[in-house]
């Protein structure tokens, strides 16, 4: 359902900007994807060679592995340099309330009864959209 | 000089009352570049005016007073002496705040460096592997934009593009340097800090209205806030849930309407509105100096 209204768009879309996607899209799953799962992860009507390409280049800057053990072709994400990324973050973000003012957070805190309102409107949409 | 040189606390009043009413009605885009550009003058003309007021106490002092009288030209004190000294004292409170104002801007500045020090060349999206869902843009040449990957597990492909276009509008926009801005001035002039709080939310509608056109879908747009606002509210400890101002709720109402329209000329008023302390406060600058015979001649 959803990226639907999106097929044709990725000619748009920088180098740098599918090298993110492709990146984010390995993070939020679990488990190691390979080219053609990422394809129709991130859709866009994006090429498989372009998918292969922007994979080389995230496993040379190390910031992907490619699946030892499990199916072949397969990638995952490079937890180690990860890991340590969010220890500074942390330190960086959790130390006073005046570094985070200066940042842009995606979203802020909510109350009990936004949370419900939030709930019901994802209910809906869902609903609708499938 | 009587007046002039008081307008500048004044008119940031009015502009702290007219502020978040252009907020609500105009095109974020355009509200938040004049509201910055407004709050910035206006918070200059309002530190100029303490140091004019601080300074007409040098007219009090007696060799100001007997320079005066040899030039024929006896004083009349328009500003009283408990209110220059309150100027001066007020003045100190400024350079103070401003400057821990700039302290905290600076040691953030460093930390988020050294964050983006470690990654590889010409990699926009950081990843941190942590269970905290939170994603920022960090501004800097060249930007980057640090996700967590509870963040990134918590959307579906489609609200992660959103998510990416949102910070990129961030560091596209330079929205990091206006809420820089806006905040010295609000350190400022502390008058100024809902016009302050009015930027930092504009900001965020801006790279909402941004994330919308380029994913194309304004339905998908305010799905992704709801499912990443759900998903931090219920790994935050219960402490900080005091802090919400419905700041999420409005940005997804917004997105369930059409766009706002530009306003340009409500929102150039306010731009005149904001270029007014400066006028008036050249203005007393013109006033004290023509005081002060003994010291320029």
């Amino acid at each position: 359902m959803a990226g639907t209204g999106s097929r044709g768009r990725a000619e748009r879309r920088s180098a740098g900007e599918l090298e993110s996607e492709v990146l984010a899209a390995l993070w939020a799953t679990e488990r190691p994807l390979t080219p053609a799962e990422i394809q129709h992860e991130i859709g866009g009507g994006l090429a498989y060679n372009t998918v292969h390409t922007i994979l080389k280049r995230l496993y040379d800057k190390g910031l992907v592995l490619r699946d030892a053990d499990g199916r072949r072709g397969a990638y995952r994400p490079a937890k180690n340099a990860a890991e340590l990324t969010a220890q500074a973050m942390h330190e960086a973000l959790d130390r006073g309330p005046d570094p985070i003012a200066a940042l842009q957070q995606f979203v802020t805190g909510l109350s009990a009864e936004e949370e419900r309102a939030l709930r019901e409107l994802l209910a809906g949409d869902g609903a609708r959209g499938a | 000089m009587r007046y002039d040189v008081y307008s500048p606390l004044v008119l940031s009043l009015l502009l702290s009352a007219v502020g978040p009413v252009l907020a609500r009605r105009a095109a974020p885009a355009v509200a938040a570049r004049v509201l910055a550009s407004a709050a910035v003058l206006t918070a200059a003309a309002t530190a100029w005016s303490l140091l004019l007021l601080a300074a007409a106490l040098i007219g009090d002092t007696p060799p100001v007073i007997r320079a005066a009288r040899e030039h024929g030209r006896p004083l009349t004190d328009p500003v009283p002496g408990v209110i220059g000294l309150a100027a001066g004292l007020a003045l100190v409170v400024v350079a103070l705040r401003i400057h821990r104002a700039v302290r905290a801007q600076r040691s953030t500045r460093r930390a988020l460096r050294r964050l983006t020090a470690g990654q590889p060349a010409g990699t926009e999206l950081i990843v941190a592997a942590s269970e905290v869902p939170r994603a920022l843009a960090i501004p800097g040449r060249p930007g980057r934009i640090l996700v967590t990957s509870a963040m990134l597990s918590a959307l579906d492909p489609a609200e992660r593009r959103v998510l990416l276009a949102h910070e990129r509008a961030h560091l596209a926009h330079g929205h990091g340097a206006l809420v820089t801005a806006v905040t010295l001035a609000a350190a400022a002039d502390p008058l100024l800090g809902p016009v302050r709080s009015a930027v930092v939310f504009l900001v965020e509608r801006w790279a909402d209205e941004r994330a919308a056109a380029v994913v194309g879908d304004r339905r998908v747009t305010a799905r992704a806030l709801a499912r990443a606002a759900l998903c931090a509210s219920r790994a935050r400890t219960p402490c900080a849930l005091h802090f919400t101002d419905r700041a999420v709720t409005r940005r997804i109402a917004a997105l369930r309407t059409s766009p706002p329209p530009s306003r340009w000329p409500a929102a150039l008023a306010v731009l005149a509105l904001g270029t007014l302390p400066a006028l008036l406060a050249a203005d007393a600058t013109g006033d004290l100096l023509h005081l002060l015979p003994g010291l320029c001649g």
